[in-house]
């Protein structure tokens, strides 16, 4: 481990393998320190505190386990949304990291996330000339329906499977999207 | 007082450990908060508190769960056609408390170990039942579902950090969400 390889990284890797058996809570920077072949120190150095390690994790976690497919159309979204939610599903641990992360009170000033340029862009090419408003408070509502923290939501509090997910997705696009809609959505 | 019926009932001690602790969230945040100074600002002995909440995060659930009730109060809705309004004026109080909502909103999202993530599920579904009894289970559970989404800490978290919105915009699109997904039961109500 010697070799200048990116040790924030490699910290990172160690905790994925770790929440496949614990939570987030359970791995302690000990026990990171000890899967990365690196002391608790480094560990400290580079995450001072555990909101800035859960912060870093999940927007690592959203790049690595979970890439967003590409879309364009809301067809195409819609079977983004569908395959983040199955991924999720498959490793539940790294979702709700992922989710928790995203409602962190950010440490830094995070790059704009992928999905949300995405978002305005389908809209844009959907319904050009969409007036301000509506173009911004359907963008939000999709952004938000389409996030881990919606999978987890809906896991947790109504104990619903990925497939379940997006069937809940499916209605409370299909109003947020009917002014911006020219073809049908979840046909 | 909406939810007021399911809190548990407090000591006085208790009270100013969660108080003590939701101020020095706001102060420096939920991690660079020792136990010490907890019990420093609260006037209490740290064991005292270590014998209500013996870890870390029975404390910050209890806080987080003590801070929706208290400073994040909702008014109790009448009708299922009222909670628009009612998450409109709680995307207000979460832009007036940002590091607050931060908490209860990350709480709400940690799976079983975690807060509540649907706390008003139940209530919701009392009324879309009583009010829009034609409407099939299944549809009322995925309404209920997208509105207990919207009816959260997360939604103003997401629209704030992710689109980069302004409170009254937030407060705005979060209530036009909510409308849009009673769109569908406007005219079905039972007369």
């Amino acid at each position: 481990m010697d070799k200048p390889v990116d040790t924030e990284a490699a910290i990172l890797g160690s905790a994925v393998a770790l929440l496949r058996e614990h939570t987030f809570e359970d791995i302690s920077y000990l026990d990171l320190a000890e899967a990365t072949a690196v002391s608790e120190r480094t560990i400290y150095r580079r995450f001072p505190t555990r909101s800035h390690l859960l912060e870093a994790l999940a927007s690592w976690i959203e790049a690595e386990q979970f890439p967003l497919p590409q879309f364009r159309t809301p067809e195409e979204f819609r079977e983004a949304v569908r395959a983040r939610f199955r991924a999720y599903e498959t490793a539940p641990g790294c979702a709700f990291v992922a989710a928790r992360g995203a409602a962190l009170s950010p440490t830094t000033q995070a790059p704009a996330v992928p999905i949300t340029s995405a978002i305005f862009a389908m809209l844009d090419d959907a319904a050009p000339t969409l007036n301000g408003r509506d173009r911004q408070r359907i963008a939000a509502a999709a952004r938000y329906f389409a996030s881990p923290m919606f999978w987890a939501r809906m896991r947790t509090g109504f104990d619903m499977s990925a497939d379940e997910t997006l069937e809940a997705f499916d209605r409370a696009m299909l109003p947020i999207l009917a002014p911006a809609r020219k073809t049908s959505w979840a046909a | 007082m909406p939810e007021a019926d399911l809190a548990p009932e407090l000591s006085s001690t208790q009270t100013a450990i969660l108080t003590a602790y939701s101020e020095l969230i706001e102060e420096v945040g939920t991690d660079d908060v020792s136990f010490r100074l907890i019990a420093v600002r609260a006037g209490v002995g740290e064991r005292t508190i270590f014998r209500y909440y013996p870890a870390r995060v029975d404390l910050l659930l209890a806080t987080s769960a003590w801070i929706e009730r208290t400073i994040f109060t909702r008014q109790e809705s009448e009708s299922i056609f009222d909670v628009p309004l009612a998450i409109r004026e709680a995307m207000e109080a979460y832009d007036r408390r940002p590091e607050l909502a931060h908490v209860v909103a990350e709480t709400a999202l940690r799976g079983v170990n975690g807060a509540e993530p649907a706390p008003r599920r139940d209530r919701f579904d009392t009324m879309v039942r009583g009010e829009v009894p034609a409407l099939a289970e299944h549809e009322r559970r995925l309404l209920v579902a997208a509105l207990c989404h919207l009816d959260s800490a997360a939604t103003w978290v997401t629209m704030r950090r992710e689109l980069g919105m302004a409170g009254r915009d937030i407060a705005d699109a979060a209530m036009w969400a909510a409308e849009a997904q009673l769109d569908p039961i406007r005219d079905r109500a039972a007369g």
